[in-house]
């Protein structure tokens, strides 16, 4: 049931205003008489005092405030002085300590906007201060105390995605003394960077700085982790978020000893994902050694429930009958950490899957790791890779009309950030493992950007990687080779390097340097209304300056599922994002502006006008009340999500709507006061 | 005079890194007290025009953050200061701050300028316009700084006393002394900064005696709306040029002048300073001249599209060598890379270095914190944990720890105080608003 | 002490993150302009309805500029909606012949001094070549 609105309903107090105009020490007082100013003022009516002062943000200046508001009654406040980003705070806290709401005061910029700009004209400056200074006061007899929006803030939140930055963030939350609730969809923790063989800048063994950082989440006693698990849906806000998960069931409880047998005896055979596809698995596998949780799965496509499994392991380690649960969550916040997805090209692309000695960039990971598919060797087909070309920007930096789109028709026109760095890296890893290997490296522009990046690509020049340049509008050629070659594939390039001659390389593998492509959150894009940008990325507030927080108060972001970064970047963004929530929730509430839409109920006709224009998700929605036996439609606000736009009150067909504090009625009432005859006033200027 | 503040964290540099992190510790509840070397909070960023890749105006998106930290309840804002020792151990830093005299009382000070009004001495202005503009011996340093509060350069001032009789609130102060305050606190972060690679530095570049040759951080001021000229000129004869160059990686990505890495912003701000001034001078040529084009941040590979649509021109090459004609015209002699690397020789009217970062701080001798071989702050693990340093209690963020532009600088603000925040919190024995311990529970393990 | 009387006056609604502190930095440097000039801070400008601007030239207005923050605008929908209203008060204003160009839509950034004069100056010039506001048909009322 929606609350009623209190304000609205209580009578109004008789407006008892004090005005206080400052001299600003000469600043304003040279220009504009303030002392007359004050006078003519101290007529109006409801002013019941008005000052003109030296210095009002002054001890002695804010003190007068708080003396008239105590002693005279004084119930609303209107200064003129310097501009209101000056000291709007400053006389907001007088106000309060006052003992009044400090909402019931109202700034007038006369130094700024008045003293200053019109030095040549004091007798018109004055008159202007005058009528802004009457303006002021004729929205002061309008104006209501506001209270900041407060809203129970459990302190609790959800990070979904165990990636590099899901587990970055749960455990920087965690840190500062919050409950983390973390779900991954998959069944093991780590997310992409778990597949990757070393890390650049580091040079460092990938799965060893995983495996530091998921004993540290592991070690947090704040968190809770699910893997198998997927929001299915959501209601609430900011502080109040209510959130049913689904929790696909495992199968398998725990390590038993003869395990391979029981993967074994499987009769089914399926791709390897952690692997792109460069090995198999079982129905009932591990994604790979030394994965959290570590214990096997049932992939329960896939799985006929034959029950093979079952007869060779101990007694109630594998149960095919397991059901997926469901449950509850109330939280605060949610961080989504969803993470990429590799860019997959099209068959065709540069040879992709037409040859099979065409990978991507992800896969020669995997083939370059000593616990991979080939344990290692840089091996394909069951022979040595001798000579091997890396082509940049597959699926980045694509044109339109020059590339093919994807499903929705755009191309992926951004660049992916890591892949130039990771294709360096590699290219000095298939060196050491085959230092005879001619190593082809076919660019657009060389992107290693970051610290530590540019060595990365120097080395390659000494290590005599072979650089070829093309233009993203003469995309490089991947064909079969004649019977009689000794290599299978041919590479032709246009090559800017040496006067746009066309070179035809002839090389064992083709390695595609995919970009990123962020996993498909279609369903929680949906459910948390937050926006996809063009680029599909999850959206942020402002790309600059609020790059973690998204339009949805209480629902930020972490790591790839915002835009293409490197571990440390998402690790970052991971920790940014931690300290969002840590402000929201730490207090157990959450304070916002009191700048929100409000209701008039005596007027509001359930038109839905305003709803149908809000820009905000949930801000506005259209209510069924009852009373006395009538029964009629009327807007709600619901303050946690409103920003205050005003786009409401300027659609309302009844002014029915207002933005508290910048009422329509308080800007009329400044106009005619602006525009009203001045008090007429004894003696001269 | 003497005063002590016991705080949880120190910010040391109020760039955008520094603000962003005092504000993001702040707002969970830590006293934060922030030093800033300059007179106004701000740093490099208060300076620029428009940002990419939103051509934001940079004011604009500055000025409330500068406001939120003088604002900010628990933040202690501490301009025109500098930290003089870091004694005692990880977790428990004293920490002696210096307060330079501005010769201004600051608390008096009304920031209305009277004094800059009456002060008959005008000085170049090199701290915020690169000697282009000049400002007053006594002054505001900028019209958005905070605080707006007036400042004397007492080694230029003649002593004539007109700033005194103007001052309403009686705020000068000739004989005014360093103040000092002691600090004890749990966490320090530092926010350093950057500054740009030295532009006179490459002979082959003229070493900066060509005057015509200008860099990137020039012609930010030139475009800013608040800038000295508030148009757009060449600076031999001030006439509008009409056929620039941009030579980039000019500091960076150059061994010669030890300076191999790159510097990661400059491709984005040339493109927006070229895409700025085609705006401004519809009839100019503007050249481009690039190793590679690394437009890798949110949204920057479309930008870069943009200014190719636009009509300005990149041209791969490394220019070699400026030199200038009889009318001061730059001459370029560029090696065309894409053109196996043909040398040929280009007039324009004026270049532009796209000028790189350098460190703007040596932490090392005085907060133990060793840096790198780039020289910027010391990462033990950069990729899990960017914002730690070698020493414990002690975090780095913004382009303390590398160039960065100002968005991945307000991450790294926003992960550093995640990381300061979470050292308090264990470090203070979990003084405030400890939630309640569930079961641990990880559950299919 | 009616010095403005007799000539035009200019509303202008700023909002705080855009015009109303362009015109707090034309004062910080101390710049001259005339002072007809009235300027009321917004949060929004998207808050004003079309009846509004007229009422504003009804009480005596003879020119109102809003200085929003065009795209730069922290909220989102502001600059479309205000646009979109701007322009149904342009009809309202055509239907009472009133001249469009008594009421402009300027986008003013923080810094934006010398647009944010501009806009003064063009208006001021403009009503020195149309004179002020001389009320044709009966004033409208206010939707209340
Ligand atoms: C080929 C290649 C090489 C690379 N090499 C390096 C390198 O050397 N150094 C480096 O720094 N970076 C490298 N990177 C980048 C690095 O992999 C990423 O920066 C990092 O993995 C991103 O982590 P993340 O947590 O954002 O995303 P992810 O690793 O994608 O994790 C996201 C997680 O969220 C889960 N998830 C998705 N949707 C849901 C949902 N709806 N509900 C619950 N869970 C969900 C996913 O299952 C996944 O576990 C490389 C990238 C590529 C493609
Ligand atoms: C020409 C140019 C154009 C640019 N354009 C853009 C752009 O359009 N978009 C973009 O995103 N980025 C741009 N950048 C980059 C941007 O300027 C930086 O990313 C950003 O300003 C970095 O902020 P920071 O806080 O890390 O450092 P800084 O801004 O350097 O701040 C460091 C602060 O610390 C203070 N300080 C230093 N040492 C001490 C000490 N010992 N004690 C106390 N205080 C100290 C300094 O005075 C300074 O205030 C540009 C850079 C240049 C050179």
């Amino acid at each position: 049931m929606p609350e009623k609105d209190e304000s609205q309903a209580k009578p109004r107090e008789e407006p008892r205003i004090g005005v206080y105009v400052c001299n600003c020490g000469g600043n304003i007082g040279n220009v504009v008489a303030c002392d007359n100013v004050a006078r003519v003022l101290g007529k109006l009516p409801n002013v019941v005092t008005s000052h003109s002062h030296m210095f009002m943000c002054s001890d002695p200046g804010q003190n007068l405030i708080i003396d008239d508001i105590k002693e005279k009654g004084v119930n609303r406040v209107v200064i003129g002085a310097c501009s209101l980003f000056l000291h709007e705070q400053t006389f907001r806290s007088a106000v309060e300590r006052a003992g009044l709401n400090p909402y019931l005061y109202y700034h007038v910029g006369l130094r700024e906007q008045v003293s200053w700009v019109h030095h040549d004209n004091p007798k018109e400056a004055t008159d202007k201060a005058t009528r802004m200074m009457m303006g002021g006061i004729a929205k002061a007899r309008y104006m209501r105390p506001l209270e900041p929006v407060r809203l129970d803030a459990g302190k609790h939140a959800l990070v979904i995605g165990g990636g590099v930055a899901g587990l970055r963030s749960a455990l920087d939350i965690a840190r500062r003394g919050l409950q983390v609730t973390l779900i991954e969809k998959s069944h093991y923790l780590g997310g992409h960077m778990a597949q990757w063989e070393r890390v650049f800048p580091t040079h460092q063994k990938a799965r060893v700085l995983l495996k530091e950082l998921i004993e540290r989440v592991l070690a947090e006693p704040n968190i809770t982790i699910h893997t198998g698990a997927q929001v299915v849906r959501t209601q609430g806000y900011v502080g109040n978020f209510q959130i049913k998960i689904r929790q696909e069931p495992r199968g398998v409880h725990g390590a038993f000893p003869n395990e391979q047998e029981a993967v074994a005896v499987c009769p089914i055979k399926q791709r390897r994902e952690f692997d792109y596809g460069l090995s198999t698995r079982k129905a009932i596998y591990r994604a790979y050694n030394g994965c959290v949780p570590e214990s096997l799965v049932i992939d329960w496509e896939n799985c006929t429930k034959c029950g093979e499994c079952v007869k060779v392991a101990p007694e109630g380690m594998i149960n095919l009958n397991e059901e997926a649960r469901e449950f509850d969550l109330k939280v605060g916040a949610v961080v989504l950490a969803t993470g990429f997805k590799p860019y997959e090209p099209l068959y065709g692309e540069m040879g992709w899957k037409e040859f099979p000695e065409v990978i991507t960039l992800a896969q020669l990971h995997r083939l370059l790791d000593d616990e991979g598919p080939s344990d290692g060797k840089f091996y394909w087909n069951g022979h040595p890779v001798r000579d091997v070309a890396i082509i940049h920007c597959v699926g980045s930096r694509q044109i339109e009309g020059v590339h093919r789109p994807q499903p929705d028709g755009n191309v992926n026109n951004y660049c992916s950030r890591v892949c130039c760095t990771a294709s360096m890296s590699m290219a000095a890893l298939i060196r050491q493992k085959a230092p005879d290997a001619k190593v082809y490296d076919i660019y657009e522009d060389i992107r290693t950007y970051g610290r530590g990046h540019e060595d990365y690509y120097r080395n390659a020049g000494k290590e005599q990687v072979t650089f070829l340049r093309y233009f993203a509008e003469e995309i490089p050629e991947v064909m079969r080779a004649d019977e009689s070659a000794d290599r299978p594939l041919l590479v032709k390039v246009k090559d800017h390097l040496t006067w746009g001659e066309t070179i035809e390389l002839p090389v064992d593998l083709v390695v595609l340097a995919t970009g990123m492509m962020p996993n498909p959150v279609d369903d929680l894009i949906g459910m948390f209304k937050v926006s996809p940008g063009n680029d599909r990325f999850l959206l942020e507030v402002h790309p600059k300056l609020r790059p973690v927080e998204t339009a949805v108060n209480g629902i930020v972001l972490a790591g790839t599922a915002q835009g293409p970064m490197n571990i440390q970047e998402s690790c970052a963004a991971a920790g940014a994002a931690a300290s969002k929530v840590a402000a929201l929730l730490i207090q157990g509430e959450v304070e916002l502006e009191p700048f929100v839409a409000v209701v008039d109920p005596e007027r509001c006709n359930g038109s839905g006008k305003c709803i149908e224009h809000c820009p905000q998700e949930e801000a506005l929605t259209l209510e069924t009340f009852t009373e006395n036996g009538r029964t009629f439609q009327r807007a709600v606000v619901t303050p946690a999500n409103c920003n205050g736009c005003g786009v409401c009150a300027g659609v309302c067909p009844n002014r029915a709507i207002d933005v508290a504090g910048w009422r329509l009625d308080e800007f009329e009432a400044m106009v005619e006061a602006i525009t009203d005859e001045i008090p007429a006033m004894e003696g001269a200027i | 005079m003497t005063n002590t503040l016991k705080i949880d964290a120190l910010v040391v540099g109020g760039g955008i890194a520094g603000m962003q992190a005092s504000l993001d510790l702040a707002d969970q509840g830590y006293q934060v007290a922030l030093v800033e070397k300059n007179p106004s909070v701000g740093g490099m960023m208060a300076g620029l025009s428009k940002v990419f890749p939103t051509l934001d105006c940079c004011s604009c998106i500055t000025t409330p953050k500068m406001s939120a930290v003088a604002h900010h309840a628990n933040i202690s804002l501490m301009t025109y200061s500098e930290v003089q020792s870091v004694m005692g151990n990880e977790g428990d830093y004293q920490v002696r701050v210096m307060k330079k005299p501005r010769y201004v009382i600051e608390d008096e000070c009304s920031g209305c300028r009277s004094c800059e009004m009456v002060c008959p001495l005008d000085l170049p202005d090199y701290d915020n316009e690169y000697g282009r503009g000049a400002h007053r011996v006594i002054y505001v340093p900028f019209s958005t700084a905070v605080p707006q509060k007036a400042l004397i350069d007492i080694d230029n001032c003649i002593y004539c006393g007109k700033c005194l009789k103007a001052c309403t609130t009686n705020a000068i102060d000739f004989a005014q002394q360093p103040e000092y305050v002691n600090i004890e606190t749990t966490s320090i972060v530092l926010a350093t900064g950057y500054k740009t690679t030295p532009y006179d530095a490459k002979k082959e570049y003229g070493g900066g005696r060509l005057r015509n040759v200008v860099h990137g951080m020039m012609v930010e001021r030139l475009l800013a709306p608040t800038g000295a000229y508030g148009r757009q000129l060449r600076p031999s004869d001030g006439r509008q040029p009409d056929n620039i160059a941009y030579v980039q990686c000019a500091g960076s990505r150059d061994l010669t002048l030890g300076v191999d890495y790159c510097s990661r912003v400059c491709c984005m701000y040339a493109i927006k300073q070229a895409m700025l001034l085609a705006g401004a001078l519809p009839m100019a040529d503007i050249t481009i001249y690039y190793m590679d084009i690394r437009a890798f941040g949110k949204g920057y590979e479309q930008f870069y599209e943009n200014a190719k649509a636009m009509g300005i021109q990149f041209v791969k090459g490394k220019v070699a060598r400026i030199t200038e004609d009889e009318n001061q015209n730059p001459i370029l002699r560029v090696e065309l890379i894409d053109q196996n690397s043909r040398v040929v020789e280009r007039k324009h009217d004026l270049a532009v270095l796209s000028v790189g970062m350098l460190p703007g701080f040596d932490p090392n001798s005085m907060y133990g914190v060793p840096v790198d071989k780039d020289g910027f702050i010391k990462a033990p693990n950069p990729n899990i944990s960017p914002t730690l340093t070698m020493r414990e209690g002690i975090f780095a963020t913004g382009t303390a720890t590398g160039p960065m532009d100002i968005v991945d600088s307000i991450i790294t603000a926003g992960a550093v105080a995640a990381e300061a925040a979470a050292y308090i919190q264990s470090h203070n024995g979990h003084r405030q608003l400890v939630a309640e311990q569930t079961e641990r529970s990880v559950t299919h393990a | 002490m009616s010095t403005n009387e007799g000539k035009p006056k200019i509303l202008i609604l700023a909002t705080l993150s855009g015009g109303y502190r362009g015109a707090d930095s034309t004062g910080q440097s101390h710049l001259e302009y005339p002072p007809n000039t009235y300027i009321l801070p917004v949060m929004s400008a998207a808050i004003f309805r079309e009846s509004f601007y007229l009422k504003a030239f009804e009480r005596g207005f003879d020119g109102i500029i809003v200085m929003y923050s065009g795209t730069d605008s922290p909220y989102k929908g502001e600059s479309e909606r205000t646009a979109v209203i701007v322009n149904s008060a342009y009809e309202l204003m055509k239907k009472q012949e009133i001249d469009l160009r008594r009421l402009k839509l300027a986008a003013i950034c923080t810094v934006c001094v010398r647009p944010f004069l501009n806009e003064v100056n063009k208006m001021n010039e403009l009503l020195g070549q149309i004179g002020p506001l001389q009320h044709k048909t009966p004033a409208v009322q206010p939707v209340r």
